[in-house]
């Protein structure tokens, strides 16, 4: 058998022999061709049968725009599969995660990840009782009646923006990110940590390219360098705050409370005030996490329900259905991928020992399309009779036959504006749709599957654009 | 549960509380200091990365001692000084086994550094090295009906270590192809590529399966080869594969074809040495550190350790540049020219330290600790490294004695490349053409 792989050649000419078997040499990226979605690359079978998976192909386009096949077959071959090209260990099954997530002793968040070196020493990378004493300090804002409290601020707010448009009446192209899920979720953020009106354009710069500066990408000079300015701004609204706090104001003038970061200034841990430094990378995340995943949600949300026109219609005859389109978006796509932790010391799983100090990626994506919990995961439903969109809780969900997703983790690290994003997005959502008296999308606007007509998939994260006919009331 | 940190560590009353703390002031001043990045990360990576790796490990070595990569989630040592000392330094640094599935499946005991396995070896290919380069070059000769023209890379560098092993193991001539073929995709074994991987472990079964009748047989009348040697010590074939799956056959492999490489690419050199036979060990010292044909060496923290300006956690991959290190200009003035004469490489053999006679030794292989058996007597069987020295040397004398007025075939033009990411850096064809002798 003629082979053009060198290795290849060197096991024939040598040795006047077949080397059957041995694979042929892969060039770059032109192994990995797109594939219909749903439907996975073959990358080779061991003798017993078992589909082998090639790591290179999680940074190939194709994974990026149709990953579940791939995770299915992590998850029915491989629960525990070590990556060594990036000398990493992934866990995709959801009973696997929930435990890991829940053992913050075996499974801990020392790895720095890639984004601390953007976002700085966050609560991501805290364990144990330094997190805990530190999370009800942020989270006590993000939840609660200081949730109800900012539900008319929100409100307002997503009418201003709808005002913008300029459409009253008529009907018009918008595209949504742009004119909607871009600035809401961030003007939120500026609202409940204090920023001043002033401050929010050069917020909105810093977030994005924090953003982009994620995952040691090649853009994360870019983001340290926006960090550092986010980090200067921000020392001296804390300089100021701790010497006169602000406070926030509800529509009738009376007093909410300090805002977040006067709040942070007069908090005390272990006997001291937080650190300027400390304060500073914790608002980064509140503004990475704030921003960036909730306008994910929306855009996500309505591209998915305005391609299943009966939900988006069942939605907008019963509002009370938005709490379970939202879980629902979470879980069929959501903008965070999943978690990195760290082994303590050895774990055996599924008859493979991962190493003290290895990194482990939690698949939270791969969760959320786990067919062991999820009947047919990859269809979006927000009638799934599986998937619980009740109260968020802590400790995760999982009676009579419902689970709640992984979008949010479980345990001691549970996304503490879980409760935020949720508000935002539905109360956002709410207002939009009670807005638009017609909308549908712009399908000749937006981007193609690999067929050039049917509109492409979300893949992982987010869609960037969503481009919308719309009639406004 | 932290065992490994509790045995390794110094005793050092540590503050259980003040701890976690520490760890997080050492990250906050490691963001701060964070250098501008001097490559992209992805750029150790890419297919211009496999074909010539020295531009961007330049940059790296020149930029910081210890870059981190987090596509690869690893810690990237480039210089000289920094390579060496993770080398010698077992307490901080582990390595980890190559071949995954020879642990999962509980399968055989590496016996490669007993004594009567490595006198065994050593004996044998010590016997059968020039033997072994005559046959191939008998081969080489009569090959195109003896005009004279063939391919060193393949005809004599990727079989010449197969052919040896065979020896040692005492293979009949009839099984050969059929070893050489699974031994030659056994190297894949630690490869991060699942198919490769995947035919390294079904060659590693078919090895099993060949070679257990031919143990039980040498268990019963044992002669003088490694299968009797290690039936003697109560072993099976299991062990055999073992030991065969630890032994390194890329480097023998691969040092031969890059001296073979270098040496006519540069007319010379290869005057210099055909002149000359006693320089062939320096120009294969030469070889080795210009173009190394194993780039890397990995290691793992064995619990947290402050170097390079860095923290590395526990169990952090170090990735040790071979290649980076021996064209670094702190340890080798001039360190892009391959010349057999120069007078700054070290000649001896670096065991447990690399500046003998205060010259820098080529890192070719992390002989870090010195030999387990330092006091043995004279039949001491020599290093892994003086083993693989003396036959690449005693082959290309051989090579230099039988190929007449050696040259590059018309038109060739050879380079050194690796096929997947993280193997063997080599050449994988040299056509030559010369006059028989």
């Amino acid at each position: 058998m003629a082979s053009s792989c060198p290795f290849h050649a060197v096991v024939d000419r040598a040795f006047g022999i077949d080397a059957a078997g041995v694979p042929a040499e892969p060039g770059a990226r032109k192994d990995f061709p797109l594939m219909p979605v749903g439907t996975a690359l073959d990358m080779g079978h061991a003798p017993d049968g078992t589909p082998l998976f090639d790591p290179r192909i999680f940074t190939t386009l194709e994974f990026q725009r149709n990953p579940y096949p791939y995770y299915r077959i992590l998850r029915d071959h491989h629960p525990v599969f070590h990556d060594r090209l990036s000398n990493a260990y992934y866990l995709t099954r959801y009973d696997d995660i929930t435990a890991a997530y829940l053992d913050d002793l075996g499974f801990n968040t020392i790895p720095k990840g890639s984004s601390s070196g953007v976002l700085g020493n966050t609560q991501l990378e805290l364990s144990g009782i330094e997190h805990r004493r530190r999370r009800n300090v942020y989270g006590r804002h993000l939840v609660g009646l200081a949730l109800e409290k900012r539900k008319p601020y929100i409100e307002r707010l997503a009418n201003e923006l709808i005002d913008a448009w300029g459409l009253d009446g008529s009907s018009g192209t918008i595209e949504l990110a742009r004119s909607f899920a871009n600035e809401f979720p961030i003007r939120v953020v500026c609202q409940v940590l204090g920023i001043p009106d002033d401050g929010r354009d050069r917020f909105f710069y810093w977030y994005s390219s924090m953003m982009n500066g994620l995952g040691g990408s090649d853009t994360a000079q870019q983001g340290r360098e926006a960090r550092q300015d986010l980090e200067d701004y921000v020392a001296e609204l804390v300089e100021q705050r701790r010497k006169q706090p602000t406070f926030l104001y509800d529509e009738a003038g009376a007093s909410i409370g300090k805002d977040i970061i006067s709040e942070l200034c007069a908090t005390e841990i272990d006997g001291d005030v937080m650190s300027t430094e400390e304060i500073t990378s914790n608002i980064a995340l509140v503004v990475g996490g704030g921003g960036e995943t909730t306008r994910g949600a929306i855009l996500n949300m309505w591209y998915l329900l305005l391609q299943h026109p009966e939900q988006f219609a069942a939605v907008r005859a019963d509002e009370s259905l938005w709490d379970a389109a939202f879980h629902e978006t979470l879980r069929h796509s959501t903008s965070i991928g999943g978690q990195p932790r760290q082994t303590t010391f050895d774990v055996t799983l599924h008859g493979v020992t991962i190493p003290a100090g290895s990194l482990v990626h939690c698949v939270d994506v791969s969760a959320n399309h786990d067919d062991r919990i999820f009947a047919e995961p990859e269809s979006f439903d927000i009638f799934r009779p599986d998937l619980y969109s009740g109260k968020l809780l802590r400790s995760g969900y999982a009676k009579e036959g419902r689970f709640s997703h992984m979008a949010f983790g479980v345990g001691p690290h549970l996304c503490p504006g879980a409760w935020i994003s949720h508000q935002e997005s539905v109360i956002g959502s709410m207002v939009l749709s009670r807005r638009l008296r017609d909308v549908r999308i712009t399908v000749e606007q937006m981007p193609k599957d690999i067929d050039g007509t049917s509109l492409a998939p979300i893949g992982l994260g987010s869609i960037r654009n969503l481009w919308l006919d719309v009639e406004l009331a | 549960m932290t065992g490994s940190r509790r045995t390794a560590a110094p005793e050092v009353a540590v503050d259980e509380a003040a701890a976690g703390f520490r760890t997080y002031e050492v990250y906050q001043r490691e963001r701060v200091w964070e250098p501008r990045p001097p490559i992209k990360p992805r750029e150790l990576y890419t297919p211009q990365f496999l074909d010539d790796p020295y531009p961007v490990l330049t940059a790296l070595r020149e930029a910081t001692p210890c870059y981190r990569d987090w596509p690869g989630n690893a810690f990237w040592v480039t210089r000289y000084d920094d390579v060496t000392s993770v080398f010698v330094d077992e307490p901080n640094y582990v390595t980890r086994p190559r071949a995954w599935f020879a642990e999962l499946e509980g399968i055989g005991q590496n016996r490669r550094d007993e004594i009567a396995v490595r006198g065994c070896v050593t004996r044998i290919v010590d016997a059968a090295a020039a033997e072994v380069a005559h046959a191939l070059c008998d081969e080489l000769a009569a090959e195109q009906d003896g005009a004279g023209a063939a391919d060193l890379a393949i005809g004599f560098a990727a079989r010449y270590p197969v052919e040896l092993w065979a020896r040692v193991l005492g293979l009949p001539a009839p099984s050969f192809a059929w070893f050489a073929e699974r031994l030659l995709r056994l190297r894949r074994a630690g490869s991060w590529e699942p198919r490769s991987r995947e035919d390294a472990r079904t060659a590693f079964h078919e090895l099993l399966a060949g070679l257990q009748p031919v143990v039980a047989q040498r268990r019963d009348a044992p002669g003088d080869d490694l299968i009797s040697v290690i039936a003697g010590l109560g072993g099976d074939e299991r062990d055999v594969v073992a030991t065969l799956l630890e032994e390194d056959h890329d480097t023998l492999h691969g040092s031969l074809a890059n001296l073979w490489f270098l040496l006519l690419t540069h007319r010379d050199q290869l005057g210099i040495v055909t002149e000359e036979r006693r320089l062939v060990k320096a120009a294969w010292l030469e070889a080795m550190r210009h173009s190394t044909p194993v780039l890397i060496a990995r290691r793992f923290t064995r619990h947290e350790v402050e170097r390079f300006g860095r923290l590395l956690p526990d169990g952090a991959l170090v990735v040790c540049s071979a290649a980076a290190a021996n064209r670094d200009r702190r340890a080798f003035p001039d360190p892009d020219t391959f010349s057999i004469t120069r007078k700054d490489l070290c000649h001896r053999e670096a065991r447990g330290h690399y500046r003998a006679d205060g010259l820098c030794s080529p890192v070719s292989f992390g002989t870090g600790a010195p030999s387990k058996h330092p006091a043995l007597p004279e039949d001491r069987p020599r290093s892994r490294f003086a083993l693989t020295r003396d036959t690449a040397v005693t082959a290309s004398r051989v090579l230099l004695e039988r190929l007449g007025d050696v040259t590059l075939a018309a038109g060739a033009t050879p380079t050194l490349r690796s096929l997947q990411w993280g193997e063997l850096r080599t050449c994988w064809s040299l056509p030559v053409t010369f006059t028989p002798r």
